[in-house]
Parts: structure tokens; C-alpha cells; sequence
């Protein structure tokens, strides 16, 4: 992960459900009530980079309390987990969160979540390979469109094909992008080995 | 940013690459033999076969000074055994690789065959560099590293010399080329389970991995990042237990 990774960044931005576990003074306009000071128990949403440097961070008492407690975004909540385990194809995951993976692989890294884990490992895989399919499907109709020759592939884009397109994360977009354009480059040397 | 080449090899690199691999050809005419970086060719003499180089017997065959013999895997019928072999025998698995070196006669000892996988040069068993898998006498019924791009080359610059109907093999090759990628698209599928994280890419054409190589590493670094830090929990766990392990034997002693 670089210093500059836009999405990395972006994915550092995401809100996570946070509950106060102390009294802090002059921050109470993070719940609308800049005269008072935030009360233990105060749920917030907080940036995950905010959140993170807080639920490590000790807050100094003879208890070792922590500043807050935080809890999975809605995006990796139960129900989602439940409809990628019903059926990984059928859940639009940008709908979910832009960089639903890489939020995931975050909230892993602070709290262990071993059977999230085997979720999405096995929602990444079923829909690497859809990706796939769907990647060199648009580059055979995209392909008849542009010259006017060969049939490229049957199948077509149909509406559920766009839908489950619109549904991809960052990281399967770039999945997408990567297939699609093998596919491409081997169908561009197809054409150039004909012609000489 | 740097280079805007994906890692990897394009599909017109291992095309060129493709065109080193040895094709036998009848000659027309008389040739003497050319003196080329990686060797001699042998001289031609019609009406004897000889083994060329894909891009000279290509050159040769457009000079019409040459006929090309199609390597026998490119015969509908063992492409069509292929093809079998892919769907029904063995439908997750790629075909097999050639074997390492088949039997060939002896010229020396009429009647026997020579030991398989010696060579000359020791023991060449990689398929990039493996010599003759599409001459004349190469294996039927095993496609070669190089499988598709020499099927293409050959069936645009020398269709008529393939012997079946040209239409026939390139329907073939296309049901071959399609069976393949559906199949490498699903092989992600076993990286399903965790500890199952591999992925055998065993018989996949040099042109297939060309065509694949950036959606597969995606995939893999995709479960890698998403495996990371249960496998990190993982590595903890394994020490500790080490690490006690190692304190009762200190003890021990």
C-alpha cells in the first residue's frame, strides 16, 4: 500500500460505527451538542484512520480503557455476510461500500474475524471467475461493434450481466480491467496475424 | 507509471517467440545451409524433409520454394481426441503436456528405439525449450507450449498445406481455445479453501498464459490480501506454540 494510493486513502475515509467508552470534554460536536461534553456511550461514526488511532490507542487510566469500542460497518454486517453466503453473485457489493474488500482486509487487521474471513475469501474467488467471463464478453461485442467483423461471442451483454458489472468493487473493476484487457490484446494479435 | 507494459510477456512477443520452434518442410527447391546465430539449418534438397524454423519455412512457403508439413497434433482427428480429452475424460484438468521425449526409432540399431529423455544437450524437459514438439514426428493427441500460435500461424500463411479443410481445424482450434479459457477461469476456483491456495497451470499454452497472466496474479495478491491477517493470526499462534514447546524441553533439560 503506498503513501499516494488514492484508494487506499478513500478507504481510510470510510465511517465505522464507534461507541465511546469516556468522558471527553469539547468534543461534543460530534454529536450535535457543541456545549457539552461527549458522554461515555455516545455512538459516533467515525473515519476508520480516526477510529483505528483511537480503539489501539490507551487512554492512559489505571484501567486501560480504551477511547472507544467499534463495531463492523454496515457494509460487513451480518446480513450482508448471510447474502454472500447464500449467493456471492447476486450481491452488489459497491452498493455496499466502493472498496468493500479493502475496507474488509482493514477491519481484519484490527479485530479477528476468522469466519469473514472464509466469506470473502470465497465471494472474491466465485466472483473473480464471472469477472472473467463477463471481461471477455465485452471485449467481443465491443470488438464487432468497432470493425464490423467477426461475430466475437454469442452471448452478448444482457441486463443481468450489466447489473452484476455495476455491482463490482474497486478491487474487482480492477480485476475486470486486467482480464479485459488480455483478452484484447489477444484478439488484437489474431487480427495482425492474418494480415502479414 | 514507469513502464506501461503489463509484467509479462504480450501476445506478439510470444508470438515471435513462437516462430523459433522447428517445422518440418519439403522442399522445392535446392538450399544451402544457412549459418544462423542459434546454429546451421540443415541444407535443403528436395525432395527430402527437413526441420526449419517456423518464421524460415514461413518464408520459404510464401517464396513458394517450400511446403510445410502441418505437425501431426494439428490433424482434426487428434485435435478432436483433444478436445474429448478436455470435456468429457478429465473436464478440470488441462490436457497433459507432451511427454518428455517419445520413442523414437534408432537408426543405428534397426528395430529398437532410442532411450527416451536423453538428448544430446542432457535432459530438457521444460516445455519453452523443449526441441521438435512441432515437427513432423512430434506426438499426436499432446498440444505443445506453443500450441496455438504456431496452429494460427500455420493456418494463415500455409493453409493449404495443413491436408484436412482449413475451415474444419480453425473450428476446432476455436472450440479448444474456448473449452481452455472457460477452464482457466473456474481453476480459481479452488483457491476457494483456505490452505488450498494453489493453482496448477500444468498443460496451459504459452499464448493462454499471455492472455491470463494479469487476471490470475490479480487473484491470487486478491486472496493473499484478503488471507493476510488470519494467516498472520495463524504464524502467531504456531510460534507460541513453538515457543512453549521449546520452553518444556528447556525445562527438560
Amino acid at each position: 500500500m503506498s503513501y499516494y494510493d488514492i484508494d487506499a486513502i478513500l478507504t481510510d475515509a470510510e465511517k465505522i460505527p464507534c461507541t465511546f467508552q469516556l468522558d471527553i470534554p469539547d468534543l461534543g460536536y460530534l454529536d450535535n451538542a457543541p456545549d457539552r461534553p461527549l458522554k461515555a456511550g455516545t455512538k459516533v461514526n467515525l473515519p476508520f484512520w480516526l477510529a483505528e488511532m483511537l480503539a489501539i490507542a490507551n487512554a492512559g487510566d489505571v484501567d486501560g480503557k480504551q477511547y472507544i469500542t467499534f463495531d463492523l460497518p454496515p457494509a460487513l454486517s451480518n446480513d450482508v455476510v448471510q447474502a454472500l453466503k447464500a449467493d456471492p453473485r447476486s450481491v452488489p457489493l459497491r452498493d455496499q461500500s466502493a472498496h468493500f474488500y479493502a475496507l474488509a482486509t482493514r477491519m481484519m487487521e484490527l479485530s479477528d474475524e476468522p469466519e469473514l474471513a472464509s466469506v470473502l475469501r470465497k465471494t472474491f474467488v466465485t466472483r473473480a471467475s464471472e469477472i472473467a467471463l463477463h471481461a471477455r464478453k465485452v471485449g467481443g461485442v465491443g470488438h464487432s461493434k468497432g470493425k464490423g467483423s467477426e461475430e466475437g461471442s454469442n452471448l452478448g451483454i444482457g441486463g443481468a450481466g450489466e447489473e452484476f458489472l455495476r455491482g463490482l468493487d474497486e478491487w474487482e473493476r480492477k480485476l475486470f480491467r486486467k482480464a479485459h484487457d488480455g483478452a484484447k490484446a489477444t484478439k488484437e494479435w489474431m487480427e495482425t496475424i492474418k494480415r502479414h | 507509471m514507469a513502464l506501461p507494459l503489463p509484467p509479462g510477456l504480450t501476445p506478439a512477443e510470444v508470438s515471435f517467440l513462437a516462430e523459433m520452434e522447428l517445422v518440418t518442410v519439403i522442399p522445392r527447391q535446392r538450399l544451402d545451409s544457412i549459418e544462423l546465430l542459434s546454429g546451421k539449418t540443415p541444407p535443403l534438397r528436395p525432395p527430402h524433409r527437413a526441420d526449419l524454423p517456423l518464421w524460415l519455412a514461413l518464408l520459404l512457403k510464401k517464396q513458394r520454394r517450400a511446403n510445410i508439413l502441418p505437425p501431426p497434433w494439428l490433424h482434426p482427428d487428434s485435435l478432436r481426441e483433444i478436445i474429448h480429452q478436455e470435456t468429457t475424460v478429465d473436464p478440470q484438468a488441462f490436457s497433459e503436456p507432451p511427454p518428455a521425449r517419445h520413442p523414437r526409432a534408432d537408426p543405428a540399431r534397426p528395430g529398437r528405439t532410442l532411450p527416451i529423455h536423453q538428448d544430446d544437450d542432457g535432459f530438457i524437459l521444460s516445455p519453452p525449450f523443449r526441441p521438435g514438439s512441432c515437427t513432423a514426428d512430434a506426438p499426436v493427441g499432446f498440444l505443445p507450449y506453443h500450441w496455438l500460435e504456431v496452429a494460427e500461424m500455420l493456418l494463415a500463411h500455409a493453409a493449404d498445406d495443413i491436408g484436412a479443410p482449413a475451415g474444419e481445424v480453425r473450428g476446432l482450434l476455436r472450440d479448444l481455445v474456448e473449452v481452455r479459457a472457460a477452464k482457466l477461469r473456474n481453476s480459481t476456483s479452488v483457491l476457494e479453501g483456505f490452505g488450498g491456495g494453489l493453482m496448477s497451470l500444468r498443460g496451459v499454452g504459452a499464448m493462454e498464459l499471455a492472455e491470463s497472466r494479469g487476471f490470475v496474479l490479480s487473484v491470487v495478491d486478491g486472496v493473499r490480501k484478503i488471507g493476510a491477517s488470519t494467516e498472520a493470526a495463524r504464524r502467531e499462534a504456531e510460534e507460541e506454540e513453538e515457543g512453549a514447546d521449546a520452553s518444556d524441553e528447556d525445562m527438560g533439560l
